[in-house]
C-alpha cells in the first residue's frame, strides 16, 4: 500500500513537472500554448486544437471584432502537407469598458479552438508536428504586442484517439463558451431607425437579459448602452449606429450574449423609412 | 418654478450641442482652439482654405511606435506639409497615463524622431479628443479647405503593430488627401481606427 502511494506521488510529481515544462510560451503578462483535445491523430479525422491563453489579472486579448481598440490574435500555420487549419472559433466575448470606449475580448484565461481538417495522407506510426506563429496584442491600461512560435507533436495512429485528460475540462468549457447557431424556431429581424438599429429576437420564450456583440467593426457605437426590452417571445434591443457608418447595411451579424449562453445572429435589416419630417426647433 | 425652467433650458442646450459637436464625415468639422507644445494657440477655423490633418498620438503605444520608429509618420508629415497641408499631432493622454508629455518632453521627442507636424497640440483634459470622438492612437481625421470633415479612421489598412506590414499597406490618409486635392471623392472616407485606446482622464 505504502509503495502504491509512493508510486502515485511519484507519478503525480512527474505529471506535474512534465506539465510545468509544457505550460506554454511566455508572452507579456501571461502564457500561450497550443493544446490538443486528443492524444493522437487518426488519418481522415478532424482534430481539435486550441490556443490557450493565461493572462494576469485585468490583462486581456480581443475578440474577432475587438471593438474600439486592440486587435484579435492571429495565427500563421505551418502544417505538414495535406493538413489544413480552419479559422479560429471565437467564444462569446466579454465587454471590456475603457471609458469612453468599449472593447470586446477575453480577460484572464481563454481557449480559442481551431479545427485541423483533412488529415488524410498521414502515415500511421509517424509523428506530425503542427506549428503556428501567433501574434496578439495584450492590453490592460496599456497594450503590449505578443508573439510566440507554438508547436505540438502528435503520433498518427489508426485507432480512435483518446481524449487527453488534462485538456478535457478546457475543451468542454470552450465548447460551452462558443456561440450556438440560433435554434430553428428563432427569428431575428432588424429595423433601421435612422440613428439606430432595432434588433428583435423572437425566441418563442422571453429573454430577460442580453446584449448584442456586432461581428463587424464600425456598425454600432460600441460604448453606447444598449437599450433592451424583454418581450413575451424574446427581446428587443436598440443599438446606436456608429458615427462612421455612412452607408446602409443589409444585415446585422453578430452574437446575442445571454448570461449563460450565446447565439449567432444574422438579421436582415429593413431599410430606414423614407426621409422623416424634420422636427421644428 | 424658475429653477425648473433653468434646468429644462440647460438640458436642451446640452442636447443641441452634442448633436452639433459630433464629428461626422461630410459635415462641418467641430471648431476648436488648442495650445501647442510651444505655447502657441491654434484655432481650426483660421486654417480655412487649407487641408488639416489631425493625428492622435501616444508615444508609448505600440501602434504609434510602428509608424514613428519606421519613419512612416514623419515621412507623411513632411510630404503633406510640403504640399501645404496643416498637420496637427494631438496628445490627449491624461497626466499619469501612457503618452502624457509636458511641452518640453514633446519638443524633445519631435526633435529626436525628426517629426515634422505643423504643431503638436497638448490636450491633457481630453476635450479635443472627446470633441472629435478620437478613439485610438493613431486615429486620423482630415478636414478639407471648406472646413468639412472628409476622413475619419485608421492611418492604413493593416491593423497591426508590425513595421513590416507598412510597405504592403494602403495609407488611407495619403489616399484621401491625394483624391481630395485632385477634386475626386474620397474613396474610403471612414475605416476602423485601429490602435491603443486614447488614455483619457475619464
Amino acid at each position: 500500500m505504502r509503495a502504491l502511494i509512493a508510486l502515485a506521488l511519484l507519478l503525480a510529481g512527474m505529471t506535474a513537472s512534465a506539465h510545468a515544462d509544457e505550460r506554454g510560451v511566455p508572452i507579456p503578462h501571461g502564457t500561450v500554448e497550443l493544446v490538443s483535445e486528443q492524444q493522437s491523430i487518426q488519418p481522415g479525422q478532424t482534430l481539435l486544437l486550441g490556443l490557450h491563453f493565461r493572462l494576469g489579472p485585468g490583462w486581456h486579448i480581443y475578440w474577432i471584432n475587438p471593438g474600439d481598440s486592440g486587435e484579435p490574435p492571429r495565427l500563421e500555420w505551418h502544417l505538414p502537407a495535406g493538413l489544413r487549419a480552419g479559422a479560429i472559433e471565437w467564444p462569446a466575448p466579454s465587454r471590456l469598458p475603457i471609458p469612453p470606449l468599449m472593447d470586446y475580448g477575453y480577460e484572464g484565461e481563454v481557449l480559442l479552438p481551431v479545427r485541423i481538417e483533412k488529415t488524410t495522407g498521414l502515415a500511421v506510426g509517424t509523428t506530425v508536428t503542427l506549428a503556428a506563429n501567433m501574434k496578439a496584442i495584450v492590453c490592460r491600461e496599456v497594450c503590449i504586442p505578443a508573439k510566440a512560435s507554438l508547436s505540438l507533436s502528435l503520433p498518427v495512429r489508426a485507432d480512435r484517439p483518446h481524449e487527453l485528460a488534462e485538456s478535457a475540462a478546457l475543451f468542454s468549457a470552450a465548447r460551452k463558451a462558443l456561440p450556438k447557431p440560433a435554434p430553428a424556431g428563432w427569428r431575428a429581424t432588424a429595423k433601421d431607425l435612422g440613428d439606430s438599429f432595432e434588433l428583435t429576437v423572437n425566441a418563442g420564450r422571453t429573454i430577460s437579459q442580453a446584449w448584442f456583440a456586432p461581428l463587424e467593426p464600425e456598425i454600432i457605437e460600441n460604448a453606447t448602452p444598449q437599450k433592451t426590452a424583454s418581450t413575451k417571445t424574446g427581446i428587443r434591443l436598440i443599438l446606436k449606429k456608429s458615427d462612421q457608418l455612412l452607408k446602409p447595411v443589409s444585415r446585422l451579424r453578430g452574437v446575442l450574449v445571454l448570461p449563460q449562453s450565446a447565439y449567432v445572429i444574422d438579421a436582415p435589416v429593413a431599410p430606414a423609412p423614407a426621409k422623416r419630417p424634420k422636427k421644428e426647433q | 418654478m424658475k429653477r425648473g425652467f433653468a434646468c429644462v433650458v440647460t438640458l436642451v442646450v446640452t442636447a443641441l450641442s452634442i448633436v452639433a459637436l459630433a464629428a461626422r464625415v461630410g459635415e462641418p468639422a467641430p471648431n476648436f482652439t488648442a495650445t501647442d507644445s510651444n505655447s502657441k494657440a491654434h484655432t481650426l477655423s483660421s486654417y480655412r482654405g487649407k487641408f488639416v490633418v489631425l493625428e492622435w498620438h501616444n508615444q508609448g503605444c505600440p501602434y504609434t511606435k510602428k509608424h514613428y520608429d519606421s519613419g512612416n509618420m514623419e515621412r507623411l508629415q513632411k510630404e503633406w506639409t510640403q504640399k501645404g497641408v496643416v498637420w496637427f499631432t494631438v496628445i490627449s493622454s491624461a497626466p499619469g497615463t501612457q503618452g502624457y508629455v509636458t511641452a518640453e518632453q514633446e519638443n524633445d521627442y519631435m526633435r529626436r524622431m525628426n517629426a515634422a507636424p505643423t504643431a503638436a497640440l497638448l490636450d491633457p483634459t481630453g476635450d479635443l479628443g472627446h470633441l472629435y470622438g478620437a478613439k485610438t492612437t493613431p486615429h486620423m481625421f482630415i478636414i478639407n479647405p471648406d472646413g468639412v470633415l472628409i476622413y475619419d479612421g485608421a492611418i492604413d489598412d493593416k491593423s497591426t503593430p508590425d513595421q513590416a506590414d507598412i510597405p504592403s499597406s494602403t495609407n488611407y490618409v495619403s489616399l484621401a488627401l491625394s483624391e481630395a486635392m485632385s477634386g475626386k471623392a474620397v474613396s474610403t472616407p471612414t475605416s476602423r481606427p485601429y490602435g491603443c485606446s486614447v488614455k483619457y482622464a475619464h
